[in-house]
């Protein structure tokens, strides 16, 4: 037993060192050809490194978004393109959704209307164009709509008495009060769609979710904006659900919501209940195909590059037919032919694996240093790329080495 | 333990090369004690070679029977047969057959590596068998930096560190100018002075005349046997006739 183990690691570090030693002695020839495995494994490596830091950054937004926030729409967030009409055909979400919801919803943490309407704000000669103005209540912050920087947001009076007081993201602010103390913009006055507003409060910073801008928003109490604009518009409804019960609260919205909407017991929903999750799944789905994607032309690459290593090792095992029957005359086995090649493949194929994730993760870095793209680097990804190298490297070398193994020593020893 | 390292009886080797039967060899008979030092000689196909490859375990009889140290080699596997090339045999080649790459100390180690050793005992034993064949101040070289005569050397050094019972040596001064095949033969006399039993396969009779005893084959048969010089003049006689 102790014999074997003896055997087996002596061989296995011989058959290391010539490893090693060949590569060195031919190495333009170890160079290319490991270039193959290099560059699958770094192609694979970076996009995987990419993707997993878009997919970081996107699960960061969402959970930014309000992930325990249900939206009740007219429009879903995600759907297909062939059922626009139903969607277009269904009556607005209105104020008595929303009245519904606030008495009847026991799980309801914070209920918040929103209508949306584009406008211009203004404040003596300078202008914010394609502000998205947000008929909203005092509840919004806590479904997940920002922090507050300076002054306050609305108050529950300020929606009952319909008082025209707005509340501006941070893009608006630095656009209508330029170089001005965040502390001293509360109070100021400003006309949104024409009209003199109030200044309550100024929001934190909020960056941008899915490429749409969160800090050129300004919001007004829900009833101010339906005095101006009207009530026929839909309204979104946030909800507030406690941490965990998100599907509970959507269990009893859909009840509370059919009743106000007076939808037959025969009929589908005639509204959404749409929340982040959904997009992360959409998102990760896509990402997903892409994953599949990177993964695929990678392994194609892999292909190619094993295709190579079969080559060399077949080149190698002729050259070496003398050395094979030296060995084979001193006592090695068969098996240990194939072992000493099979392990010869893997390394040099791992080496290039090392190189190309070493390379990849370079890359990755270098464009997330460039580009608005992040890359993550998980140990995974590493594991993956020495694993699969070395993997190609066995399975493309067993055929060289199975040659290798079987060759007659008579025949190998006499070989010129 | 019995005299006998080798027995080989009505040994026959059949080769089918285009669909025609060639008989390598055909029907050898003959015992070699231990210590003993025999050359086998004879022309190129007459069988020498089948002989020296049956006799190192390389290739397996088709006929007869060949026992080594008491152990029966036809019908033995493959890993079996590598064993016993491990265990048994000491090979020396006309062309040294050195791994190009590896030092002389490594090169000599190989046959322990296949055995098992621990790399200490490897080392320890790779250089006494160096020191032997009084090589031990050209340990780190490599081939390519040694001299014809060191390499046979090395081979021999390589051939005696797993102590077989049976050194055998194909034409080993065949790639070597005459004085240094003379140091070379000296070095095996001294060796079968010291006990190791030596085949040793030629074509030149001047060498087999050297041997205490000499087999000659033709086609595939033994023609002659006996002390070294008596066969060795018959070849003569048959060469000029």
């Amino acid at each position: 037993m102790k014999r074997r183990f003896y055997r087996l690691a002596a061989e296995s570090a011989e058959s290391l060192r010539i490893a090693v030693s060949t590569m060195a002695s031919h190495r333009l020839r170890s160079a290319l050809t490991t270039l193959g495995i290099v560059i699958g494994v770094m192609t694979v490596i970076a996009i995987i490194a990419i993707i997993q830091g878009l997919n970081q950054g996107f699960e960061a937004s969402v959970a930014n978004f309000g992930t325990h926030t249900l939206h009740v729409q007219k429009w879903p967030w995600i759907m297909g393109p062939d059922n626009w009409w139903t969607f277009r055909n269904r009556k607005p979400v209105g104020p008595a959704e929303v009245r519904a919801v606030q008495r009847e919803s026991t799980l309801a943490l914070a209920v918040a209307p929103q209508v949306f309407s584009r406008v211009e704000v203004t404040r003596g000669d300078r202008e914010f164009s394609g502000a998205l103005l947000d008929g909203t209540n005092e509840q919004y912050l806590l479904t997940g709509g920002g922090i507050i920087r300076a002054g306050r947001f609305l108050l529950e009076t300020d929606v009952d008495m319909s008082r025209p007081s707005a509340v501006l993201g941070a893009d608006v602010a630095d656009q209508l009060f330029p170089g001005f103390d965040p502390e001293a913009i509360p109070g100021r006055r400003i006309h949104v769609a024409g009209r003199p507003f109030t200044v309550v409060g100024v929001l934190e910073r909020r960056g941008r979710f899915l490429g749409m801008a969160l800090d050129n928003n300004v919001h007004v109490p829900y009833s101010t904006f339906q005095a101006i604009f009207g009530s026929k518009r839909s309204i979104s409804i946030s909800v507030l659900a406690p941490p965990g019960r998100i599907a509970d609260l959507e269990d009893e919205l859909t009840p509370i919501l059919r009743r106000a909407r007076q939808v037959p017991p025969e009929k589908e929903d005639d509204f959404s209940l749409n929340r982040g999750e959904q997009l992360l799944k959409l998102y990760q789905g896509l990402t997903g195909a892409l994953y599949g994607v990177a993964v695929g032309v990678g392994l194609i690459t892999l292909i190619v590059g094993g295709i190579g290593i079969m080559n060399i090792m077949l080149v190698s095992v002729h050259e070496r037919t003398r050395e094979i029957g030296v060995r084979r005359a001193m006592g090695a086995r068969r098996r240990t032919i194939l072992m000493q090649f099979m392990l010869e493949s893997a390394v040099v194929s791992a080496i290039g694996g090392a190189i190309g994730t070493a390379l990849g993760l370079a890359v990755a870095k270098v464009v997330s240093l460039v580009s608005p793209l992040a890359a993550a680097v998980t140990p995974s990804a590493v594991v993956l790329g020495l694993g699969f190298s070395a993997a190609v490297g066995l399975l493309f070398g067993s055929w060289p080495a199975w040659r290798a193994a079987n060759l007659d020593p008579v025949e190998a020893l006499r070989y010129e | 333990m019995s005299a006998l390292l080798i027995e080989v009886q009505d040994l026959r080797r059949v080769y089918t090369v285009g669909g025609e039967e060639v008989r390598a060899l055909d029907g050898v008979s003959f015992d070699i004690r231990r210590g003993e030092w025999v050359a086998v000689v004879g022309q190129s196909g007459s069988g020498k070679s089948t002989l020296m490859n049956i006799l190192g375990c390389l290739d397996t009889p088709s006929g007869g029977s060949y026992r080594i140290n008491g152990s029966d080699v036809s019908g033995l596997g493959d890993d079996e047969l590598a064993d016993l090339r491990n265990k048994e045999i000491g090979f020396v080649f006309q062309t040294f057959q050195l791994l190009p790459r590896s030092t002389a100390l490594a090169n000599v180690e190989l046959p322990l590596v296949y055995r098992g050793l621990p790399r200490w005992e490897r080392r320890q034993r790779a250089e006494q068998a160096l020191d032997a064949v009084g090589l031990s101040n050209r340990k780190h070289h490599r081939p390519n930096e040694l001299s014809g005569g060191q390499r046979q050397r090395v081979a021999v050094a390589r051939a005696l560190v797993g102590e077989p019972s049976l050194l055998l040596a194909d034409e080993p001064t065949g790639n070597l100018d005459s004085a240094t095949g003379e140091d070379i033969m000296r070095l095996f006399s001294e060796l079968n002075a010291r006990g190791h039993t030596i085949v040793l396969v030629t074509h030149e009779p001047r060498l087999a005349a050297r041997c205490p005893r000499a087999i000659r084959l033709s086609d595939g048969k033994v023609v002659a046997e006996g002390a070294g010089r008596d066969v060795a003049s018959l070849g003569a006689v048959e060469a000029r006739a």
